[in-house]
Formats: C-alpha cells, structure tokens, sequence
C-alpha cells in the first residue's frame, strides 16, 4: 500500500489552477478553500515539506472529501485527490489516532455476526408489523419520519427470491457474484434480483458462505489493516478458476481494483487475477444480451443515478441506462448532475453530517425535478444518499437497481404465464 | 510547533466575527495556509494572511473594510484564486476576503439583454444560465468553468473568442463595489451607452481588486449565434500561419476565434491525449466561426481558400458537434499537458501588433534556447497575444534563475516590437516590477495618484500592479 510521502512528487505536481472546485461537491456545499484539493493538496505538501504539522485540524479537513473522484477528471495534471486522501488519512491515523465514529461503523461492518443480526432485527421489524407503527408515527417526526417512510417503502418493495424459470440454455461459465455486506446480510432485495436474472439467463452462480464485507468503508477511512484483513478473506473464498466475478454494488465492485495494491507474492497474484474477473452486473448482461420479456411492462418513469464507484471508478454509465432504456414501458429520464456524488460517501454522512445532507438534497432536487416515479442506482451506499436526501425534501420515492426493476419485470412476466397456464388447465 | 499566530489583534477578530458570523472567519493556521497562494507558481515563498474571511453580502464587506481601514489592515479579495499574476497573493499579510458564498445571479434580462450577478459566480454559470434563454456572455477564458464575474472583471479577462467579441471590459455594464473607507458606490448603469462624467466603471474593471471590491456586477449580453464550426488548418511555419491570419483579416471575415498553437504545444499535447493534432507541423491554427446558419458555411469555406493559398498543408472542419468539440478538446488540453510534463507551469501573457507575430515568436523561441528552458508556445493569434508556456521545476533554484531571466527578456522583446506585457492576465504581484519598462513615469504617477483617491491607507490589494519600493 503506497503511503503519505510515495506521493510527494504527485502533490508537488498540483499547479493550483483551481479547476477542481469546479467538480468538487464538498467546495460547492462549503466555498472552502480547505474543502477542495488544491487546498488539501497544499496542506499535505506543507506537511511533507515541515512547515505544516500533522494536527488533529489537518484530520478535519481530511474528513472533508467524499472520495467521489469528481475533481479527478477536471485536474489537468492528473492527480487523484481520493488515492492520496486516503493514503494521508491512513497516516492521521497512525498520528492522531481514528475518529471515534468511524471506528465504530468499521467494527459494525467487520463483523458477519453483527451484520447478520441486523438483519433479523430488520426481518422481525417487517414480520411484525413494526413497520406499519413506526409508518403510522413517521408523521410527526420530521425529517427522521421522512426517512423512516422511505426506508419503509424500500422493505415493501423488497424482492422476494423466487426460482424462475430460465429462457436460455445453461451457460459453461464458472460465475461467482459477490454481493458486498449490504447485499448479503442487511437488505437481500439486490441480490435476490441479481441471482434470479441471472437464473432466468442460464447463467448459474456461485455465491461462497461467509463473504465479509468488502472493507471499502475502512480503506476511505485510511483503515488499511482491516481492508486488508476483509479483503483476504474475500480473495481465500473464491477459487481460482472462475470466468466472472460479479458485483451489483458499486463500492464493492470497485473494492476488487483496490485489494491488489494490499498483498504481496501469491496472494496479490490472486487479488489481481480476480480484479481482471471482476465486472459489475449491468456491464456482464449487456455481454450476454440479457432477456427481455415483451409482453409485459412497468409503466412508470425512472431517473438514474450513477454512483461514484461505478462511473468514475470503473467506468460504467453507459450500462445500466441502456439496461433500464430496454425494459419495455419503462420511461428514462436523465436527471441534471446523474453523476454527482449523493452525499452518502461511507462514513462521511456520519463524520459530517451537515455538508453530506446539503449533498445529498441538491441530488434530491435533481431527482424531483425530473419528475420520474422512481430511482434507480446500482450501489448500497447510494441508496443511503438518497433515501436522506429525499427524506430532507419530504419526498418519497422507491429507489431500486437496473437489475431489480429487471426481476420485477420477470416476476411480473411469469405471473402472467402462470395465469395462461392455470386458465389452459380449465 | 510551527503554526503562526495571526497578527490581527483579538478583539479586532471579535468584531469581524460579529459582522460576518463566526464560522465565517478563518483564523486557524491551517486556514490561513489554504489561502496563502492563487494559480500562480512562486515556488516555496508563503504569505500567510491573518484572518480569511467569506462574507455574504456588501453591507458585511462594507463593515469589514471600515474596520480594515481604521486599522490599516490590507484587505486582499479572492474569487476563484485562479489568476496567474499573483493577485490574490496577501504580500503584506491582512484579511482574505472569498467571494465563494455571494454566488447568487440575480437577474437576468432578456428584453434589455443584461444580467445582474453576484461576483462569486462561475463565469460558465452564467454562460449555461444565459444560454438556458438563448442570449450569450462571450468572455470565455480558458479558466472559465472556476475563475468568478468578480474576478474576470478585475482582471478584465479575455479568451479565444476576445478576436471578435472583445473581452470582459466590454461587457461590464455596471458595478456596486465597496470602497477602502465602506463607502458603497455604483458606476456604470442599465444602459449600453454612458458618458455621463468619468468612466468610473471600466476604471474598476481590470483594477485587480487595487480600487474596491465588486459586490454586484451588470453585464452586457448579445443574442446566442445559431451555429458555429471550428477549423485546424496546419501549417509547416509560423509565417505561413501568421500570413493566413491577417490574410482573414484583411478579407474582412471575423471569426470567432483565432488561436494558434506551435508544434511544441502539439507535441506535448499527444504525449498524453491522443487527439491527431499533426506533430510534424510547426503550427495549427484553431479557427472558429459563428452567426447565422447560412453564414457559417460561407465563413468557412473562404476560410479554407485563404489557407490553402497561404500554404496550408492540411485542414480539419468540424461536420458535427461532436467534432468541434474534439478540436476544441485538443486545444483546451494544451495547458494540462503542460501541467503533466514538469511540475509547475508558467504562463506569460505577452501581446504584440498581429504582424509582429511571427519575429515575437521567434524571439521567444531564442531566448528559451539560450536559457535551456521547455516552452511551448499558443495563445490568440488574431489579439496577437501569446501565452509560452513553461515547463519546468521550481525546486531547481537554476531553472527558476533562468526563467526569470528569459521572463524579462521576452517582457523587454514584446515592447520593442510595440506591444506590451500583459493581454489579459493583468500585472499583479508578478510582474508588478517590470511595469515602470511598460508605461511613462506620468501615467505611473497617473494611476498612483488614482489609487491614492480611491484608498488614501493603500489597504487595498498592497503591493500589486506597482513595483515595489
Ligand atoms: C489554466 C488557466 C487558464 C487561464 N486562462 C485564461 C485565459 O484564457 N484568459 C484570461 O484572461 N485569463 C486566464 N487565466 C487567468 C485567470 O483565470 C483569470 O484572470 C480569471 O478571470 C480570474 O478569476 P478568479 O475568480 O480566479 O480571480 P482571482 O484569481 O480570485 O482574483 C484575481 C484578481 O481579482 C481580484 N478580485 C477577485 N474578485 C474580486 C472582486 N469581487 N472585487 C474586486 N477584486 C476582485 C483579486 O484580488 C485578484 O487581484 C487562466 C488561469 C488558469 C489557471
Ligand atoms: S474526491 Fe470528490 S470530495 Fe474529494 S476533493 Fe475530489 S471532488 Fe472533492
Ligand atoms: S485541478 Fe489538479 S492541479 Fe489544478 S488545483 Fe486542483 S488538484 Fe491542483
């Protein structure tokens, strides 16, 4: 893992010609100077150069990045502001010690058994019927009530996993889908979807027990040892001769670019051959020219957001509009800003909340002002961003993946074929 | 410990935390570092303000300046911070005033084609606002999509479009701007016509914050051109290329944009985008023309004949959006090439007469030679206002020694062939030293007695614009 002072001569290279303010979500919310990365950039050159000491200031204002890699395409001299942030805040934290409240939500995330049973908290909540109490309260509780609403609605919609039926032959491919914690453990909506699409298409996947977390909350924490630790475990659980790895949540899918960098000798071989297996589940359908049912429809109009880790970080935008675009009835409607960051950014909703709601509320407007029924993005975390962002805008609106609406439509299809069965059987 | 302490005493600080709100005024050393530079590359020299401050409207900047000013306290406004003069740099440390949070565009006028902003607004803001209505704001520095109203007013900025729609200066309608004592004024007014009294408007524009800070700016716009179609015409000499220009020129064809780039730009460019800019070539020029649908084709298509007749080699025209913005792609990209190759990169700003391009060019080319330094040269051919750019590494105490030396040589070369030091960029702290070459001691004494008027403290902006004693 490369460290603080490996990218001196990068941070030397920043010209200061300012042009990521022009990107840089946190300098539009805050108009500091200290927010954007020729400030941080300035800090930590200071700080490599000893004029500057590596206060517990300095950690505030590394907190203040949401590691959306927005600024890295507007930076003429090529430096990207999330790799070093994050190798100083790893830095900060050998120096400073880490921010309480991180710490806690990488404990919450390191551990399968603490995952899990959020889980069943959250099933006993649906189960009983907690959820209508709390919708019945929501009302009165302001902003929190808004967000108890969505994160409500979100249950309801939630895909049950239902073996479907295939329209293709099998397919030879060796295919594992790594669901990322989310997926797996708190909300199973995505991958329920994921796995009965990919069902419907042949193609058969492999998903080992006990998948961790992918740890890239605590790597934008600079949390480098348990990345490390998340990660190998990862890596030891998927054999080596697979065909695809496939991730649905942004963060996760993009967690596999970083695990490389982590290890040394066989293992960084492993972590390397996987990353080149690795690809994001909107990008492998368009590959296999995933079916689409036609005599079915979802009548509603959908706006897309594309999450950081997915368009910036491995370069997939394109997919999931046209997957959407392809679901027959559905209406798309490109938002302004679709790829800005929702706010959410990891821990950086809970480190600074104030700045990742102003966030998160302009990417609300964006939404709203399309108008669409509904949201669609392909990332856990997004969907945090922008349940609160609506939430502050007293807004409900259901929030799926490309791939969810996808399995709605074939859930919604093979409904009809068994209604023409059973009306055949009379 | 190795923080600083500000020199603004506590209660002073007290005060301006009562007018601006406390979370509005930066006192940390870590703050202050943040705002002890601006685009421009000094190497490792630090001015350290004493308190950053973002107000969020005039009567807050008035209040703070009458403190500022009883307490002689230099007081430096920031927009973007992009200027590459060393503008926004607090020589004689003071308050930093950051326009970030008056960003609001308050109106904008189809009928009367104006606009009335605050001066924190992003240049491209604007543009994408007015263009929302079909009208058009056509200063267009390539720092655009950052640099502030605020800012491109006082430095009254210029860009590839300036060859036909002039710049910022002919734009500014109107201002309210506080002056060093509080006081608030207005100059200028709603109308496209003014002669009543002194100009004082276009007296603050391209004052580089020395007169007063803007606080509110009216701005001429025009009705957007229908089309628009941007050439690359290739040529195998500068000369070739400089006579393609006034040939244009003289057969009263107006493009929009006239810039050049030299074959050192071209290079450099393709080393880190691959964009088919001929490197083989000395030079292109980037040609684009704008009006009425009808016009465009007949613009270019006269364009291309005087190419030819001059010796263009080849000649790329844009069928489609998409391809003009591929050729605009290829020169926006050129000073982020420059950025790539050494760490810093610095910009001059040199304009001559058009026919003089061609020695000036040359003349740049001889001195960088002989000081061993990169340059690769484009800029507004048709304003004949060249940017060499220089590529180098400050830490390297030689190279900056020699790039001093070749800075005041190109500076000493642009006068004598009639031109001057800066086109648009302005003088700033940079190249504050060499003004007294550029202009007669009376209008030295001129502008000094001005800026004596306007702020009697000299807490304005110190040490900027004139050389320092
Ligand atoms: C990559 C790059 C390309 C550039 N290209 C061009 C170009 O093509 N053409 C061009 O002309 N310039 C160019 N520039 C220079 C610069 O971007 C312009 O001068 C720009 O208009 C400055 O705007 P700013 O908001 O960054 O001002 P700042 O740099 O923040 O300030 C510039 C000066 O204006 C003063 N000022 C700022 N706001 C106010 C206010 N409200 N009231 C009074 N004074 C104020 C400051 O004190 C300072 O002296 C370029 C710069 C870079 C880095
Ligand atoms: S990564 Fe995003 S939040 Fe961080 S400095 Fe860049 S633009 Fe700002
Ligand atoms: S865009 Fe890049 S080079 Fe320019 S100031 Fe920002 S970080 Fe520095």
């Amino acid at each position: 893992m490369k460290k603080l002072e490996d990218y001196s001569e990068d941070i030397y290279k920043c010209t200061k010609c300012g042009f990521c303010q022009a990107a840089c979500p946190v300098f539009q919310e805050t108009g500091l100077e200290t927010a954007v990365s020729r400030g941080k950039f300035t800090l930590l050159h200071g700080i490599l150069s000893g004029k500057v000491d590596f206060s517990e200031k300095i950690a505030k204002y590394l907190d203040m990045c949401l590691g959306c890699k927005a600024c890295y395409d507007f930076c003429p001299s090529g430096i990207s502001a999330e790799e070093i942030i994050t190798a100083a805040r790893a830095e900060n934290n050998k120096i400073n010690g880490i921010n309480f409240l991180k710490k806690f939500i990488i404990w919450c995330f390191k551990s399968n058994i603490r995952l899990k049973a959020l889980k069943t908290a959250l099933t006993v909540y649906k189960k009983t019927g907690l959820i209508h109490l709390t919708g019945k309260i929501a009302g009165i509780l302001g902003r929190w009530g808004n967000l108890i609403k969505i994160f409500n609605l979100q249950l309801n919609q939630n895909i049950e996993y239902t073996k479907l039926s295939a329209v293709k032959e099998k397919k030879e491919m060796k295919v594992v889908y790594f669901p990322g914690c989310i997926g797996n453990y708190v909300n199973i909506s995505a991958k329920n979807a994921v796995i009965m699409v990919l069902e419907k298409n042949g193609v058969e996947v492999y998903i080992p027990d006990n998948f961790s977390c992918c740890g890239i909350s605590s790597r934008s924490a600079g949390d480098f040892d348990t990345f490390k630790k998340l990660a190998e475990k990862n890596i030891s659980l998927i054999p080596d001769d697979i065909d695809y790895l496939l991730t649905d949540c942004a963060s996760c899918g993009s967690a596999w670019e970083f695990y490389p960098d982590l290890f040394e000798g066989e293992l960084k071989n492993k972590a390397f051959r996987l990353y080149e297996k690795a690809v994001n589940i909107n990008k492998f359908l368009e590959t296999i020219d995933v079916y689409i049912p036609e005599n079915v429809e979802l009548k509603q109009v959908v706006t897309y957001h594309d999450p950081c880790h997915l368009a910036r970080f491995q370069h997939v935008s394109e997919e999931p509009r046209s997957l959407l675009r392809k679901i027959p009835g559905l209406v798309y409607r490109e938002m302004h800003g679709a790829d800005k960051c929702c706010g959410a950014a990891g821990t950086f909703c809970v480190v600074k909340p104030g700045i990742s709601q102003a966030i998160s509320a302009s990417k609300a407007k964006n939404i709203l002002d399309t108008d669409a029924d509904l949201v669609s993005t392909s990332c856990s975390a997004c969907k945090i961003g922008i349940s609160q962002g609506l939430a502050g805008m007293n807004a409900e609106k259901q929030i799926l993946s490309p791939v969810e609406l996808l399995a709605k439509l074939y859930i919604l299809e093979e409904n009809i074929d068994f209604a023409k069965n059973e009306l055949k059987r009379n | 410990m190795k923080t600083q302490l500000t020199n603004i005493k506590s209660n002073i600080i007290g005060e301006l935390k009562k007018i601006a709100g406390k979370s509005n005024v930066l006192t940390e050393y870590e703050d202050r570092y943040c705002y002890a530079y601006d685009a421009t590359a000094i190497g490792e020299d630090l001015y350290l303000p004493d308190a950053v401050i973002l107000p969020e409207n005039k009567h807050q900047i008035s209040e703070i300046l009458k403190i500022a000013n009883e307490n002689k306290i230099p007081v430096i406004t920031r927009g973007a911070g992009t200027n590459l003069v060393g503008g926004c740099i607090p020589l004689k440390g003071g308050i930093i005033l950051h326009t970030s949070k008056m960003n609001r565009i308050i109106n904008i006028d189809k009928t009367n084609l104006q606009c009335t902003v605050e001066p924190g607004v992003s240049v491209e803001k604007l543009q994408q606002e007015v263009e929302k209505q079909g009208l058009f704001y056509p200063p267009d520095p390539a720092s655009l999509k950052v640099s502030t109203i605020g800012g491109s007013i006082a430095q009254s900025s210029g860009g590839p479009r300036g060859f036909k729609y002039g710049t910022t200066k002919d734009y500014v309608l109107g201002l309210e701007a506080v002056l060093a004592d509080g006081s608030i004024i207005k100059t200028g007014g709603k109308t496209v016509k003014n002669v009543t009294g002194y100009n004082l408007n276009q007296l603050l524009t391209g004052s580089e914050g020395t007169l007063g800070v803007i606080t509110l700016a009216t701005l001429r716009l025009i009705p957007k051109p229908e089309e628009r179609q941007v050439l690359l015409a290739c040529f195998e000499s500068i000369d070739e290329a400089a006579k393609a220009v006034t040939e244009i020129i003289s057969a009263k064809i107006t493009p929009s944009t006239l810039d050049i780039m030299d074959k050192n730009t071209m290079q450099t460019i393709e080393k880190f985008h691959q964009t088919g800019l001929p490197t083989d070539m000395d030079a292109v020029l980037v040609l684009e023309v704008d009006g009425f649908k009808e016009s465009v084709p007949v613009q270019a298509g006269r364009i291309m004949d005087i190419c030819r007749a001059s010796g263009a080699k080849n000649i790329r025209i844009s069928r489609s959006r998409q391809e003009a913005d591929e050729i605009w792609f290829a020169r926006r990209s050129a000073f982020g090439a420059v950025a790539r190759l050494n760490p810093n990169v610095l910009t001059e700003d040199a304009v001559v007469p058009l026919d003089k391009i061609p020695d000036m060019v040359r003349e740049i080319r001889r001195i960088t030679d002989k000081y061993s330094l990169t340059v690769c040269i484009m800029g507004h051919i048709g304003d004949g206002n060249i940017h060499p750019n220089f590529s180098l590494d400050l830490r390297d105490k030689d190279q900056a020694k020699r790039f001093e030396q070749a800075a005041e040589e190109i500076f000493n070369a642009a006068i004598f062939f009639g031109g001057t030091l800066s086109g648009e960029h302005g003088i700033g702290y940079s190249k504050s030293a060499f003004i007294n070459k550029a202009l007669g001691p009376k209008n030295i004494e001129l502008m000094k007695a001005i800026k004596n008027t306007f702020d009697p403290n000299g807490i304005l902006n110190p040490d900027k614009i004139f050389a320092r004693n």
